[in-house]
């Protein structure tokens, strides 16, 4: 075995990791949103993933897992989408398909599972996915969905979700198309003063944070996608004049339909950092025409800057010249994390993302530094290998990131669907800076001898 | 608001196990320099990453073969070649074990040729062994996976078969520690073993200096060869396991072997330190022996705190029957024991202790199942008057839901930390399990006992005059409500005056007869008459001026509040409320028209509601209504019930968003709702309703409902006792009549009624002097002792100048 050289970067995977003086992310520099590397040990997850984020939050839909009680059992309950009211979607539906309905078909299960479900809860809304064998076993998901739609007179989706089907990305697609399959028969003429908030999940209640900046400048909201969601008031988004897109990654593309079917232009958005939410809401004043709540937003925006001032001063002294490590799911959060921790004057030193696109690479360029890494689809051995080269003080990530931080000695900040405190908006900002600094100044790096950082 | 879902036959609702890939996982990190492969799409490597993460806390990687449609259409040969490949440039292992999933299966990978193939063409890897197990997420649970791997490791590792004087140890998917326990154990016996996984440093290390991409224990492949030449196997399993590597290792290389149960608790350690003295020829030694009286100690202690305990049970079969039977031989009754996996068996694991528990304690009631999901535990657990709850922490929702705490143990525990750590095998172990429940139990006890022996013995008792009132109500509203005298037993101290305005009624219930008012809110005989607003304001001016104490004024009929003669209704509280801002309003309905007036009661500073609903369920509902009118139609049946529940359940939550202080009363109706009373009950509280009134019914001759047999009072104190344990009860209703006057102790309606007939109130005054007649509701003669709406004859009494004289009966017709 002495002739095997063990590597950390494989060769497969050499495109896809750039820094400004090496190669550009623009051009063929950046390999991004492809199919994961076999072997690499990607940290995405699938297709289904992808669709269960973005559709899971909405409250009262019953959502029905058509496959095997893994997919059910791994996602039941997991995320952390708060809810003002019903909780049905806390619960986890699965067909629970076994050896017996792989060889003779699962429709006929899962036809009995709707009508009991619909005639023991009298469900408002349903959603079915898809997994991967049922992909393969040929069910016809589509036709049971729409059979039982209107035997029971409600809305019976089918989400195309089966996990070799894509990336996480195929699946946030997936997911919007099953939006816009609820959304299209209920196309309205009329347009009535108000927005929808595409793509955030209120995690943490941060859609309710949101909401109620909107409320304080005057800006109704209509209908939430998808946190804090429900049927009734998702039937009533089509008519709205305005949509806000706050993860691009995930809901754009719902955002780009909703404008061709209904006529809803739409704005990106993020309410993470103090410069990125203020932004936010007068750009949302502004594209509404409405000078009243601009004058509002500005006058919110200064006087809750006003008041992080002297916190943020004061948290800079401890942070100062600390560097970071973002690996995150999409593009859109990465560039708002960079520029967080730029005003706490921490340097980001490795950056990547799961499902980044092109565009959002080349955005990322724009804001770090030369020897800045740039990573898309890393696993942990690339993690671990330039975390150590680039001398990271922190990072920043989900679930499966957070040991082998730990185990390399570094701090580690939660940026994931798990968490439980916000990280949006003015709160969001005071949250994020206490807790890089709980983490990178916390006493016990000091007894790490000898610690990667 | 929340809607309450049950658990459904055709649909797996919160799963209670997961699947293969798992369990395989997690064996395959019991070996050293082992990686593993996942031969499927990639989300199902990330989503047992992710969960191993949480509870681990260690950076555990697993590849995946990434399948994408390609691979699925045209077979995933190439991508997983490249993936192994890939996985031994980076992370240059000894061993590598490919775990097929749902997908690979499906689509009939041939992982073992494809094994075959990868060694043909890259002779350089020869070295390294493949490891391939069949995993399909659908072919079982992680426990199944997991000892799908230790089988494959004994069945398909080219062994060496050169005896020596090992013992092969095959061990559960217990914690770290729990294994790092058992390495000691058989160190301290000097036997040499093998441990078939060994997951102590791989799932629980420590923090270095130096990173380890591949963590550095676990067993080595070479020592794992030399299982077919051992001395002896034990195999730590579940027996109902199909799959046991002991057996495999025995009929392929004659190891003789001893299979038994997880020691966890007196008996099963006991057994277990018996068999590794004999294995070892060594005494047990005294270290040992001070832990086992150091645990019965401990058993000792606790054993009185434990006897409470009625234990729900769930998880993978072999950590259920250690956890029953430490449970047991502790006097913690198991009453739900459920497994998510389909084991059949179960019973014939678990019973004994737990059937000679239930012996010993007089418990009878306990369940056993396999094949079930959280929802149907979760309803156990209501069912089964459980107060503790074992396992995992996916039994989170329902330690959230229904307050009942949960000693986590098992896999996978990720809302707490050091899931790694948690130990319960072995006295030491044991111990620290059973410390841990019996402090869940008791810091339940400590924490409830004072108000739950007050809610016993004190309130709605004749010594509860002071009740104080402790639910986040605003002021005004707690103020007005402990005023209340239908609300709050305090209240008797504050008058209130019911006013019958609202003849009119739009439901038929099947005990009332309609020329009778309505026996719903006041089976109350005849009210003297029915009021104008007008009069109804004149009346309660009276009153006030005779009562200052009278605070509260209620519309109670006498027929329905929001029927027909809801225009009256308003105009009767417009006009006090103009009179004297400061009265509290109360109100009773049906409910069928409550969420039309609802708002606008609320406007009207209606601050307190009752609703009769005696059911929740409309075929149940149906049953109590003869018939309903309703925006012009007749509804009969079901068709009426789901009406009225519908419309009583949607009232109620418009007056609860606003606040108001909702009461509902509870018909009993023997043989109809009776055994569906609690449902009720616990819809009002998840509402958020004040109050529920559990009334008895009062036969009304003439009615559909005549023959029905009256609840006793017994079983209605004991309906309301046990409702109590869900929601407040009312304890002390009187049942009032509709124009009841006064407060409930002294009921002044006939007093009053008379005063304030205007026209002769002097002359009335007059006759007073001269005599009064009482009748008194009686049924041994010697004593008031039934309520005025059931008796069939009345005691009459005549009072005149200071003496009461008894002057005959009076029958009722009813």
């Amino acid at each position: 075995m002495a002739d095997i050289e063990q590597v950390n970067i494989l060769d497969e995977r050499e495109k896809s990791i750039v820094t400004k003086h090496g190669e550009r992310c623009s051009g063929d520099g950046m390999r991004c949103n492809t199919d994961s590397v076999s072997g690499a040990v990607s940290q995405r997850a699938c297709v289904y993933c992808g669709a269960r984020v973005v559709l899971n939050p909405i409250t009262d839909a019953y959502h029905i897992i058509h496959g095997p009680i893994g997919c059910s059992s791994y996602t039941w309950d997991i995320r952390g989408s708060l809810t003002s009211g019903e909780d049905i979607y806390r619960n986890s539906f699965c067909t629970d398909l076994r050896e017996r309905d792989i060889i003779f078909g699962g429709a006929e299960k899962l036809t009995k599972a709707i009508e009991e479900l619909a005639e023991a809860q009298k469900p408002k809304l349903i959603f079915v996915y898809s997994t991967c064998i049922v992909g393969v076993i040929g069910d016809d998901v589509d036709s049971v969905c729409r059979h039982m739609s209107e035997k029971y007179k409600i809305p019976v989706i089918p989400v195309k979700s089966p996990g070799f089907s894509g990336n996480k990305s195929t699946g946030y697609r997936m997911a919007c198309d099953a939006i816009m399959q609820l959304l299209l028969p209920h196309k309205s003429g009329k347009k009535i003063q108000g927005i929808n908030i595409l793509g955030d999940y209120n995690l943490a209640g941060e859609m309710w944070i949101i909401k109620n900046y909107l409320k304080k400048i005057g800006v109704p909201v209509i209908a939430s996608f998808t946190g804090d969601a429900n049927y009734d008031e998702m039937a009533r988004s089509t008519s709205a004049a305005l949509n806000v897109v706050q993860c691009a990654g995930s809901s754009t593309y719902l955002a780009d339909r909703m404008e061709e079917e209904f006529g809803i232009p739409y704005i990106k958005v993020s309410f993470f950092g103090v410069e990125d939410t203020t932004n936010s809401l007068l750009r949302i004043a502004e594209a509404l025409g409405n000078e009243e709540a601009r004058e509002k937003a500005l006058k919110f925006c200064g006087s809750e800057t006003k008041k992080l001032e002297g916190f943020l001063a004061k948290y800079r002294k401890n942070l100062e010249g600390k560097k970071a490590a973002i690996y995150v799911g999409g593009g859109f959060k990465a560039i708002s994390l960079i520029r967080q921790f730029d005003l706490m004057g921490i340097k980001t030193v490795l950056v990547g993302t799961q499902t980044g696109k092109k565009e959002d690479y080349e955005l990322i360029e724009n804001l770090v530094d030369e020897d800045t890494v740039i990573l898309d689809d890393a696993n942990p051995a690339e993690l671990e290998t330039f975390m150590k080269e680039k001398g990271a003080d922190i990072l920043t990530g989900g679930v499966k990131e957070r040991p082998l931080a730990y185990k390399l000695g570094i701090a580690f900040c939660d940026h994931n669907h798990e968490r439980k405190h916000a990280l949006a908006g003015f709160e969001g900002v005071y949250n994020f800076t206490k807790e890089i600094n709980e983490s990178i100044n916390n006493p016990v790096w000091e007894y790490v001898k000898g610690a990667c950082v | 608001m929340k809607t309450k879902v049950t658990s459904l036959v055709n649909l797996n609702t919160n799963p209670c196990k997961m699947c293969m890939p798992m369990g395989a996982a997690t064996a395959l990190c019991g070996i050293r320099d082992c990686i593993t492969i996942l031969h499927g799409s990639q989300g199902c490597a990330t989503y047992i990453r992710r969960h191993m993460a949480t509870h681990y806390n260690e950076p555990v990687d697993i590849a995946s073969s990434s399948l994408t449609e390609q691979g699925t259409v045209y077979g995933g040969e190439k991508n997983l070649k490249q993936g192994l490949k890939n996985v031994i440039a980076l992370y240059h292992p000894k061993v590598i074990g490919i775990m097929t999933t749902c997908l690979a299966e499906t689509i009939g990978e041939d992982i073992e040729g494809i094994k075959e193939r990868f060694y043909e063409e890259n002779p350089q890897y020869q070295d390294i062994t493949i490891l391939p197990v069949s995993s399909p997420g659908y072919g079982g649970t992680q426990y199944e996976g997991y000892m799908a791997v230790l089988n494959a490791v004994a069945d398909k590792l080219e062994m060496n078969t050169q005896k020596n004087e090992k013992v092969n140890v095959i061990l559960p998917p217990q914690s770290p520690a729990d294994i790092r326990y058992l390495k000691n154990i058989f160190r301290i016996f000097e036997i040499d073993t093998i441990l078939l996984p060994d997951i102590a440093d791989n799932l629980d290390g420590g923090h270095t200096e130096e990173y380890s991409r591949l963590p550095k224990g676990g067993t080595d492949i070479t020592e794992l060869r030399k299982m077919a030449g051992a001395r002896f196997t034990i195999e730590i399993s579940d027996k109902s396991s199909a799959v046991s590597p002991a057996q495999t290792l025995f009929e392929k290389y004659q190891v003789p072997y001893k299979r038994m149960l997880s020691p966890a608790g007196l008996k099963a350690t006991d057994d277990f330190y018996e068999l590794l003295s004999q294995l070892s020829g060594k005494d047990i030694p005294e270290e040992i022996k001070t832990a086992r009286s150091r645990y019965l100690d401990g058993m000792i202690d606790s054993h009185k705190y434990n006897s409470a305990g009625r234990a729900v049970i769930y998880g993978e079969p072999e950590f259920i029957t250690a956890a029953v039977r430490l449970c047991a031989e502790n006097g913690i009754m198991p009453v739900v024991v459920s497994t998510g996996s389909v084991c059949p068996d179960l019973k014939q694991y678990v019973e004994a202790p737990i059937a000679d528990m239930g012996k010993r304690y007089f418990v009878d009631d306990y369940i056993i199942s396999d094949d079930t999901d959280f929802k149907e535990i979760e309803e156990y657990a209501v069912k089964y008057k459980s107060n503790i709850m074992i396992g995992n922490s996916d039994g989170r929702r329902i330690e959230e839901q229904l307050h009942i705490p949960l000693v986590r143990r098992a896999f996978p525990i990720h809302d707490r930390i050091g899931g790694q750590r948690l130990r319960m095998l072995g006295y030491e172990g044991s111990l620290s399990f059973l410390d841990e429940m019996t402090n869940a139990l008791l810091s339940v006890t400590e924490n409830t006992f004072k108000e739950n022996l007050y809610d016993a013995y004190y309130r709605g008792t004749p010594i509860d005059c002071g009740e104080k009132e402790k639910d986040e109500i605003p002021a005004d509203m707690l103020k007005k409500t402990i005023e209340h005298p239908c609300y709050n037993c305090a209240g008797h101290k504050f008058a209130r005056i019911h006013l019958p305005v609202a003849p009119a009624c739009n439901v038929q219930c099947n005990y009332c007869v309609r020329k009778f008012d309505c026996p719903n809110e006041s089976r109350p005989g005849v009210t003297s008459t029915i009021l104008t607003p007008a009069e109804a304001l004149e009346r309660y001016k009276t009153v006030k001026e005779k009562l200052p104490n009278l605070t509260v004024a209620g519309i109670a009929g006498p027929g329905d509040s929001l029927a027909g003669n809801y225009p009256e209704v308003k105009k009767t509280l417009q006009l006090i409320r103009e009179y004297d801002p400061d009265v509290t309003f109360c109100l009773s309905t049906n409910g069928l028209m409550l969420p039309f007036y609802a708002e606008e009661l609320v406007k009207l500073g209606v601050s307190h509601v009752t609703v009769t609903m005696s059911a929740v369920d409309p075929s149940i509902s149906g049953k109590i209504y003869k018939y309903i009118d309703y925006m012009g139609s007749r509804y009969e049946g079901e068709a009426a019930g789901a009406i009225m529940v519908s419309n009583q359940l949607s009232g109620l939550r418009i007056l609860l968003a606003h606040g108001i202080i909702c009461k509902v009363n509870i018909v009993t109706l023997k043989g109809i709702n009776e055994e569906h009373i609690p449902q009720v009950v616990q819809a009002c509280r998840d509402m958020g309703c004040y109050i529920t009134n559990i009334m008895q019914l009062i036969p009304v001759k003439g009615s559909a409902f005549e023959e029905l047999p009256m609840v006793s009072n017994k079983e209605i104190q004991s309906l309301r006792n046990s409702c109590n344990k869900i929601m407040r009860q009312m304890f002390h209703c009187k049942q009032c009549r509709a124009d009841a006057v006064g407060t409930l102790d002294n009921d002044l309606s006939i007093d009053l009624g008379g005063f304030l007939d205007k026209d002769n109130i002097e002359e009335k005054k007059e006759e007073e002097k001269k005599k009064l007649k009482f009748a008194i509701a009686s049924k041994s003669g010697v004593l008031v002792d039934m309520h005025f709406g059931h008796v069939e004859e009345f005691y009459i009494y005549q009072y005149e100048n200071g003496t009461p004289r008894f002057i005959g009966k009076r029958n009722v017709e009813k």
